[in-house]
């Protein structure tokens, strides 16, 4: 690879040519996919919950939230479910792509300070909350107990298996709790879903936040039993999506109301989400 | 200063000569603006053309970036950078206003947008003060005043056989020194003009923020007879949104933008399939909203609708906006039915 010019820095549509370091297989429709840019570097520094525009030079182009940062990578973990993510499941090690960010708000990393966190994921949800999962351990003096409950269709689609299993469970104050929808592998963890297994787990509102993500039905019965369990809305925080072509507030398509989602958001509390239109 | 109108064509191949001139032409059975030269006859009467002069800062099609790659790898990537100096001549009030709006979308809150922001600040507005309106003008219930645009570089009014010429900015004075050759001392007040088409604002904006009133069975009576065709987004001065495509050829292509239109179902489609506005009374919905109520909540600046009429008078099956602000307003409260 010689003679690239690239723009980028100058003009926040134009990406910058990143190198795909690393592809994890995390269940049969979902990779994580680690990327630098030419020079070695990450290709910029997102905060938890933020998002990057990761394209495939002459295919397309489409906005993703960032999972983990490294001191010299990002790392964007992808379901396939259309022609984009289909060609990026595609890709090898080697291959370059575009990337540009970061883009939207962050999780309120300093509103959660001091307390328990509850971080709930569905799916291909926990790719979001994990940012913000890394983030509180490595400032884990900052929070209090953390409980990180996730659930998948099926042993085969649980991501981030070694974190879930491994790396997470050996942190200080710190519980993982697994449920599959069903119990197809003989898989050693809770068979059930999620908002039920929320409600069995019985967690205390007090002094805690809670941070959801997952499929709008998944969102949608969890907070019924959050309400039920005593949490108010403002200590709820989940993310949206819409579709997005320019991730800076231009293209018009993403908005919510007056709020645009790429900017605005992803990041909102429920108690937010209330005083918008209900078109998500 | 004012400028005789028979020395208009002397002016026009002045300013030709120190950048793309666009004027009000009829092409073809359309009015629109097009640089001057080309194929058609002057049309410096449209009041409003069909097609607004959008086109001059954001282009119908725009090309973004080109690159080259070799198997995995991208060789080179490149932004394309257009630089051309233009003037809009013969622009209204109601167009001056929907670049004021496009410029708070494409330069402000966080990001600026580079092939915008190039364009505009290689563009200098003449304004021309309208002397008859159409029956589907409504800009001064807008707010707006058909013979003064006060963000134009350049203000002109008719006065019969002369305009009046008047620079408002640096680069109207700059223009207005090109034209010195031509122009003769004097000046003269443009006669005031009113609007046939009223509407009542008083009170929309507030009514339509209301979360209740998105619920409202208002939406489904007025998108029942939308077709979903987007003509009112095509001839709008203000509408802005944009979708991102590209073209390839072997192992060369470039990335464009090019006008996009809410009226469309792809427009909020997921990859997936999920549609946060499935069908057209989502759609229309959210474009009256965004043009009455969500872009003064965003920026502050007024509505997005200038009052131009185009939609008005272009909807083939008489979807009407003036129709839906006046039905709005007589709401006794936002959200009820009557």
């Amino acid at each position: 690879m010689t003679n690239h010019e690239c723009t980028c820095g100058e003009n926040p549509l134009v990406p910058q040519i990143c190198n795909v370091i690393k592809i994890t297989d995390e269940t049969p429709d979902t990779k994580t996919f680690r990327v630098q840019t030419l020079d070695g570097k990450k290709p910029f520094d997102p905060m938890p919950g933020q998002l990057g525009m990761f394209s495939l030079i002459g295919v397309g182009e489409g906005m993703f939230s960032v999972t983990a940062k490294g001191e010299d990578y990002l790392d964007f973990a992808i379901k396939r479910c259309g022609m984009l993510t289909d060609a990026l499941h595609e890709m090898s090690v080697g291959q370059q792509v575009g990337v540009r960010g970061a883009y939207g708000n962050t999780f309120p990393v300093e509103a959660c300070k001091g307390k328990d966190m509850l971080f709930i994921g569905g799916g291909i949800g926990l790719a979001p909350v994990r940012s913000f999962i890394r983030y509180a351990f490595e400032n884990r003096e900052d929070y209090g107990k953390i409980d990180i409950l996730y659930g998948a269709r099926s042993a085969k689609d649980l991501v981030f298996k070694e974190d879930l299993y491994t790396n997470w469970p050996a942190m200080k104050d710190t519980k993982v709790h697994i449920t599959v929808d069903c119990d197809d592998e003989e898989l050693a963890c809770h068979v059930g879903f999620v908002p039920a297994y929320l409600e069995e787990l019985a967690f205390k509102p007090d002094n805690r936040m809670v941070v959801l993500c997952g499929p709008p039905i998944m969102i949608k019965f969890c907070l019924d039993s959050l309400t039920k369990m005593g949490f108010s809305n403002d200590q709820v925080i989940t993310t949206l999506e819409m579709r997005m072509k320019c991730g800076i507030g231009k293209c018009g398509r993403c908005n919510i109301g007056s709020k645009y989602i790429c900017l605005d958001g992803p990041v909102f509390t429920m108690a937010e989400l209330e005083g918008l239109p209900q078109e998500f | 200063m004012k400028l005789a109108k028979n020395k208009l064509q002397q002016a026009f191949d002045l300013m030709a000569k120190e950048a793309n001139l666009l004027v009000p032409m009829k092409i073809e059975g359309v009015t629109k603006f097009a640089p001057w030269g080309a194929e058609g006859e002057l049309a410096m009467d449209a009041v409003n053309t069909l097609l607004p002069p959008k086109d001059a800062l954001f282009p119908q099609t725009e090309k973004m970036y080109k690159y080259k790659t070799r198997l995995t790898q991208v060789e080179s990537l490149e932004e394309i950078k257009e630089t051309d100096k233009q003037i809009i001549f013969g622009i209204r009030s109601c167009d001056m206003h929907s670049i004021d709006c496009m410029d708070e979308v494409f330069l402000t809150r966080g990001y600026v947008d580079s092939f915008y922001s190039r364009k505009k600040e290689n563009l200098t507005t003449v304004a021309i003060g309208c002397t008859k309106v159409l029956p589907t003008c409504f800009c001064d219930s807008m707010g707006l005043n058909p013979v003064a645009a006060p963000t134009a570089d350049v203000q002109l009014n008719d006065l019969g056989d002369y305009y009046a010429v008047k620079a408002q900015t640096e680069k109207g004075e700059a223009l207005v020194n090109l034209l010195k050759p031509l122009l003769e001392e004097g000046d003269g007040e443009a006669a005031a003009l009113e609007c046939t088409l009223k509407v009542n604002m008083d009170g929309v904006q507030k009514k339509l923020m209301n979360v209740k009133m998105f619920e409202s069975d208002i939406w489904q009576e007025t998108a029942q007879k939308c077709i979903g065709c987007g003509t009112c987004t095509y001839v709008c001065p203000t509408c802005y949104c944009f979708d991102i495509e590209g073209k390839e050829c072997g192992n060369e292509g470039y990335k464009f933008r090019c006008w996009d239109s809410c009226m469309f179902s792809e427009y909020t489609r997921m990859a997936g399939g999920h549609n946060p506005r499935p069908s057209k009374k989502e759609r229309v919905r959210n474009r009256f909203l965004h043009k009455l109520a969500y872009f003064e909540d965003r920026y502050g600046k007024g509505s997005l609708c200038v009052g131009c009429g185009r939609c008005v008078a272009d909807c083939p099956v008489d979807l009407d906006i003036t129709m839906f602000i006046d039905k709005v307003g007589a709401l006794k409260e936002a959200g009820s039915n009557d």
